[in-house]
């Protein structure tokens, strides 16, 4: 807006006129923020009007309002008509102002005087802001928490045609959340329109208040003004429900699986928890102690709903939610009729709803064309199995288009169909299935089938059975026929078969097969037999008789039972019949005189006779003949022969066991003329057995031999051996003769014998494995069938050989059968063998003899030295005359003894120092060494255990002075190898324990039994490795017994003397122990024994 | 519900045993007057046995409920099931009531809880719990007529039913589901507490109208089923 703020000053007014007269617009823009400064300065020194501003809502009137401290005011508009207002508020509504810009001239009057003000005023400098909108109504359908709010844009106050935007606020809670902003547009018409608006709630609106206001935009594109939304329009609100018999919300809901929803609970208590199903959901608090859950993607619900549980202190709230999806397509629609009446539609429903009961769905099947429906709805749960639903055939209409409609409450699904309703025909199964025979080779087949078929034609199928034979298919059209009777006839049939039947319908266009019916069992009529029976004859052996033999007739030659047969023979004479036979007879037997009949045979049922089947009974001589082989395969043996143009009938080949009697017949078979070759097959053939072979042409009436042949169906290995004997026996050979084996053991051809032999005795050794090629048998292969002996020569005289003789044939070896031969003595190579032995013996012991003689010394220095007698050697003789006395005293006495008490006297002993000796062994010298570091406490248990013995104390031995003098059997033996044993008890005059040194004793008595005086009949036992000499038990001088006198002194040790070893296991250990305290040189502690 | 052979059988049994002593009931067969002692174990037994069959009933029906209902622990307030007969009784009032009285109290109470059950049975969408509850109703409604049969060879009149008393007990289509599953829980509570109570109920009848030397019971072999 350009104000003008115009003093009374006639500068500023003429200036301003000349301004306004000389300038234009854009001059006085470029004024306008100077002249507002002023205007403002000025005005707010004076009070003159100021800010003047102009609003309108419906572009015809502008509210204009300014600032201003007058008591009147005057406005004057400059337009067409100068027109001038008189004011007492500082606000004047004028009506719009045409474009352009107009002068507005406020003259405000005060206590002061007046002021003026101008104004430059255009419709740029009017706001539009429309009028406050008002909600007219706003209303709430809670099943499905949908506001609605309904208002008038009062259009008819504004001429423009303009575009009007809402914003709509939906807030919710006492706290006024906002939860929506939503905008809408509309268009005024110039006419009060009402406008609706409608918003979904998340939030049950039963829960929660929730709060709606809007407001409006004029967007007019002719306005150029500014553009300003209307204030809010008042806030209406839909409250909670305060007081309701359900509490939790929404109830018995359909939702599709994987939404959101929010359930909430009213309540007045506090809730404590809420679940859904088996899950706990952490709760929305809304006002008061109402609260929410949110559930997030739901899945399908069970059967009865999923439940939602909100649990207060003593009172529990729910709703059940139905959580499923829509329809789906029903898939597999197929439309048909059993019998042109009622149409049945299937379908698969494809998916599960996990929608049940109530909300399960419904199926409409529609047909388009005569607008009928049916309707399915099953209540129970779906299972996955077909549905189905009737649609009655109307008449005279064949095309249908059907549609069906699957619907829920989440949602339909449709898929149609058209079908011409003839094409898809399947007809029941075949009812009322009934034969009836025609002739022996003809039925009539007869059958309900129900249904309207009078318009079309069937297409039946007949499946024929018949024993031994394949199954047969035959098609049949008939056509269709109201009352649903058929009948066929079946013709081509055999006489007197059974025959089982079974029909099937369906429509010429095809569409199904019905079922099979039930099967029927039929047996054709009998008709008169087609063949007169195979016949052959043989003469008896006595040729007298001749003996007819039939063949029963097969059953599709015989038409019928037989019953009996007409046998007559006729010449030239006239014909003989024999009487009717029975049939299970097969033979008859006739006594001819001479030949040149002809026999005829007729089988007869109960409609007639056969042809006659005619055999001559003449036997036309042959030529010798040469009996051939023949080996068939598995049950069949082929023959082949030369075709006979003579031969103008037929060939009869007849065969039999060879083991049998004449007449033999086992069976025959007759063969064209023209056949050159045929294969006999029976199962009468064994393999093994042999057969005779007769193969016979018939010329003039008459049979002839052509061949005979005898043949195998199969060879075998015998079963036998050959039984051979030993015809002659030499020195060097043997002869053996075998016999034959019989045709029935054969059971082959016989191809030849093997003959095996070896050295062996009976009992040695079984022939092992005779085709295992072992080198020490010998075989013969003998393929010559005609010879009979066989002379086994080049064998060793007086020997056991082992003969075994088998049979084989191309079935195989045939078992064995062995002998044992000896062969006789060779007298030459006896005297041999005896001889020359004996001749060599002879010749080794001369020659044995003469070396010995000559080689004689040297025999007697090797092997019988001169030996010198101990006796004269003078060296030894000391020691006899050293302890003459001494004779009575025994080193080793073999006594048994027992300890009986055991005193171990703790001592230590001092240990003479070993001064000199005159053999100091290496061991005495290293113990010598270590004598001083080693602990003297050594305990050393004595060997001799306590026993009395009888000789001693020995007087003797004291008077030698010896009880030191106790010699043990190693020490011995290694000082004394020249004593003689008798010597011993001199020298070791007391046979004690105790110690011997490791030395050769230069055994004095005398001296001996001073040294030891003190100790004498006490002490025995331990004696140092020194020179008797030397033994001073108590020595001052000892190193060790310094400490060990006061202690020794008195009872210096030790072991009684008069307790000796007592055996040589004692002496052992007592020697032992002797060594041991030689090592170490310690005598520390010894066993009183106490007697 | 796994209708097992042995359920079968054991219904088939009961059944008949309830059949074959209709005759011995003295109200409908006056000439060989047995006494109501045998039909009143009869009765008895028949009690014992739908306890058991009520037991995998409700395992069936409260898993088809779902979850809070087939939770061991879960025992909501008795919300909008006013209508069916409360089997809890206080002990005093219980003694104090005559046979008579009892008798027309069971009798009156299994009539309704039979009508709620069919209509259980038609809502049940799936077609094996139909066949369980349908299964169920046969056998309740062999207790019932067992209970008449009690009743008459006492001399006692059975209750007369209200006029248009049937209709009226089956549970109103205004329920929500919710509802009508809790009003389905207590239902089956009810029974459980009512079969107990009858149980007691015949248990000293049997008592005190049996003579203890005279007592031929036919035994139904319950615990095979």
């Amino acid at each position: 807006m350009d104000v003008h703020l115009e003093l009374r000053r006639p500068f500023q007014g003429l200036h301003s006129k000349r301004m306004r007269m000389t300038s234009g617009f854009r001059w006085l823009l470029a004024t306008l923020p100077l002249l507002c400064l002023m205007s403002q300065v000025n005005g707010q020194k004076r009070g003159a009007p100021r800010e003047l501003k102009c609003v309108t809502a419906s572009f015809q009137v502008w509210d204009c309002s300014w600032k201003g401290h007058g008591t009147l005011y005057e406005v004057c508009i400059e337009d067409r008509s100068h027109s001038c207002y008189h004011l007492e508020k500082a606000n004047i509504k004028i009506p719009a102002l045409p474009p352009g810009d107009h002068v507005i001239t406020i003259t405000s009057l005060h206590e002061f005087g007046s002021s003026r003000s101008k104004f430059i005023l255009s419709e740029r400098n009017v706001s539009l802001i429309p009028e406050t909108p008002e909600i007219l109504n706003l209303s709430a359908d809670f099943s499905t928490s949908t506001l609605s709010i309904k208002w008038n844009d009062k259009g008819s106050a504004i001429p423009h045609h303009s575009n009007v935007i809402w914003e709509i606020k939906v807030l919710r809670k006492k706290s006024m959340e906002l939860v929506k902003l939503a905008t809408h547009s509309t268009t005024l018409s110039g006419r009060d329109t009402f406008h609706h608006w409608n918003w979904t709630s998340d939030m049950p609106l039963e829960c929660v208040s929730h709060y709606v206001r809007l407001r409006s935009y004029i967007d007019d594109p002719h306005f150029s003004g500014h553009k300003e939304w209307s204030d809010w329009s008042p806030l209406k609100n839909i409250s909670e429900i305060a007081d309701s018999p359900t509490k939790v919300f929404p109830q018995d809901r359909v939702v599709l699986v994987g939404s959101d929803i929010t359930f909430c609970c009213v309540s007045k208590e506090k809730v404590l928890s809420a679940q859904i199903g088996q899950t706990v959901c952490p709760l929305i608090h809304l006002d008061g102690e109402n609260v929410a859950i949110k559930i997030q993607n739901i899945s399908a619900s069970a059967n009865s709903g999923t439940n939602v549980v909100f649990t207060t202190e003593d009172n529990i709230f729910g709703t059940v939610i139905f959580a499923g999806y829509p329809p789906d397509v029903p898939q597999k629609l197929n439309c048909e009729t059993h019998d042109l009446r009622e149409i049945i539609c299937s379908w698969n429903p494809g998916r599960p709803t996990s929608l049940v009961g109530p909300r399960n769905t419904s199926y409409t099947l529609l047909e388009s064309f005569s607008g009928k429906y049916v309707r399915f709805k099953r209540v129970e749960a779906s299972t996955n199995e077909s549905y189905q639903l009737f649609f009655q055939m109307l008449p005279s209409q064949e095309v249908y288009n059907f549609t069906l409609i699957a619907h829920n409450p989440l949602g339909w699904a449709e898929t149609t169909l058209s079908v011409n309703i003839t094409e898809r025909v399947y007809p029941h199964t075949p009812t009322s299935f009934k034969v009836k025979d025609v002739n022996s080779t003809a039925v009539t087949l007869s059958w309900r089938l129900p249904g309207n078929f009078a318009k079309i034609s069937l297409l039946c199928q007949i499946r024929i059975n018949k024993p031994n034979s394949v199954q047969e298919l035959r098609n049949v059209t008939i056509k269709g026929v109201e009352s649903s009777s058929y009948l066929v006839l079946v013709d081509k049939l055999n006489p007197y078969t059974i025959y089982t039947f079974w029909i099937r319908c369906s429509t010429e266009t095809f569409w199904k097969w019905s079922k099979w019916s039930s099967e029927k069992q039929h047996l054709t009529t009998e008709a008169i037999p087609s063949k007169g029976p195979d016949t052959w004859r043989e003469w008896s052996s006595d040729g007298r008789n001749l003996i007819i033999y039939w063949k029963p007739l097969p059953i599709s030659e015989a038409n019928g039972k037989i019953l009996s047969y007409n046998v007559s023979c006729s010449s030239e004479e006239g014909t003989q019949s024999l009487s009717e036979i029975p049939d299970p007879q097969h033979r008859a037997e006739m006594q001819l005189d001479g030949h040149g009949y002809i026999i005829s045979v007729v089988a007869r049922n109960s409609v007639g006779s056969s042809p006659p089947s005619r055999i001559a009974s003449m036997e036309i001589p042959h030529d010798d003949l040469q009996v051939e082989q023949a080996v068939g395969m598995g049950r069949r043996i082929l023959l082949t022969w030369r075709l006979d143009p003579k031969m103008t009938c037929d060939y009869v080949i007849k065969w039999c066991n060879t083991s049998r009697s004449e007449p033999c017949l086992m069976d025959w078979k007759k063969v064209p003329s023209t056949s050159n070759a045929t294969v006999i097959e029976s199962d009468q053939f064994r393999p093994g057995v042999r057969y005779n072979f007769f193969l016979y042409g018939c010329k003039n009436q008459g049979y002839q031999l052509l061949r005979s042949i005898i043949g195998y169906v199969e060879e075998l290995a015998p079963t036998v051996a050959p039984n051979f004997t030993v015809e002659e026996t030499s020195a060097d050979s043997i002869l053996v003769k075998w016999d034959d084996i019989p045709v029935e053991e054969l059971r082959g051809f016989l191809r030849g014998y093997l003959f095996y032999f070896e050295k062996g005795e009976r009992d040695a050794s079984k022939m092992r494995g005779l085709e295992s090629g072992r080198s020490d048998i010998k075989v013969k292969n003998i393929t010559d069938l005609s010879q009979k002996t066989l002379r086994i020569a080049d064998l060793q005289g007086k020997t056991s050989y082992h003969l075994v003789l088998r049979a084989y044939t191309d079935g195989g070896m045939g078992p064995e059968k062995s002998m044992y031969v000896v062969t006789k003595e060779n007298s030459v190579g006896l005297i041999i063998a005896i001889l020359i032995p004996v001749a060599v013996a002879v010749a080794v012991g001369v020659v044995t003899s003469i070396l010995c003689y000559r080689k004689r010394e040297w025999i007697k220095e090797t092997f019988y030295p001169d030996i010198p007698n101990p006796e004269n050697c003078k060296a030894l003789q000391f020691q006899k005359s050293v302890c003459e006395g001494s004779s009575a005293l025994k080193t080793l006495e073999m006594n048994p003894c027992t300890p009986n008490n055991v005193e171990v006297l703790e001592t230590r002993s001092t240990i003479p120092k070993i001064e000199d000796t005159e053999i100091i062994s290496p061991v005495a010298e290293r113990a010598a060494e270590r004598s001083d570091a080693d602990p003297e406490n050594h305990v050393v248990v004595s060997y001799c255990p306590p026993i009395i013995e009888e000789e001693i104390p020995n007087p003797a031995a004291e008077e030698a002075g010896g009880p030191a003098q106790v010699i043990y059997i190693d020490v011995q033996s290694m000082y004394q190898p020249q004593a003689k044993p008798e010597e011993g008890p001199d020298l070791d005059p007391v046979p004690a324990a105790g110690y011997k040194p490791q030395m050769r004793l230069p055994v004095n008595c005398a001296v001996s039994a001073t040294a030891v005086e003190d100790d004498l009949g006490k002490t025995a036992g331990y004696r140092p490795q020194a020179d008797v000499n030397t033994w001073n038990l108590v020595s001052p001088d000892s190193p060790r017994s310094t400490d060990s006198t006061s202690e020794l002194e008195p009872e210096p040790l030790v072991i009684e003397p008069k307790h000796p070893p007592c055996s040589a296991f004692q002496k052992r250990a007592a020697a032992d122990t002797v060594r041991r305290i030689h090592a170490r040189r310690i005598p520390q502690q010894l066993f009183s024994v106490p007697l | 519900m796994d209708l097992r052979a042995g359920d079968s059988w054991g219904m088939l049994a009961c059944l008949c045993t309830v059949l074959w002593h209709l005759p011995a009931v003295p109200a409908l067969n006056r000439t060989g007057d047995p006494g109501p002692g045998p039909s009143i174990q009869k009765t008895y037994d028949l009690t014992r046995y739908l306890e058991h069959q009520l037991r995998s009933l409700a395992g069936t029906y409260l898993n088809y409920l779902g979850p809070p209902f087939n939770e061991p622990d879960f025992n909501p307030p008795r919300l909008g099931a006013e209508t069916l007969p409360r089997a809890t009784v206080n002990l005093e009032v219980w003694r104090s009531l005559n046979d008579k009285l009892r008798l027309t109290q069971n009798y009156e109470a299994y009539s309704h809880l039979l009508c709620y059950l069919r209509g259980l049975n038609r809502q049940a969408a799936t077609a094996e719990l139909r066949r369980s509850l349908a299964h169920f109703c046969t056998s309740l409604q062999g207790l019932l007529g067992s209970i008449a049969g009690v009743m008459a060879a006492l001399g006692h009149p059975l209750p007369q039913p209200l006029p248009g008393t049937e209709p009226a007990w089956a549970p109103g289509p205004a329920h929500s589901d919710f509802l009508q599953k809790m009003d389905d829980f207590w239902l089956l509570k009810e029974l459980q507490t009512w079969l107990w109570r009858s149980a007691k109920d015949f248990n000293r009848l049997k008592k005190k109208v049996q003579p203890p030397a005279a007592a031929v019971t036919l035994h139904l072999e319950a615990h095979g089923f």
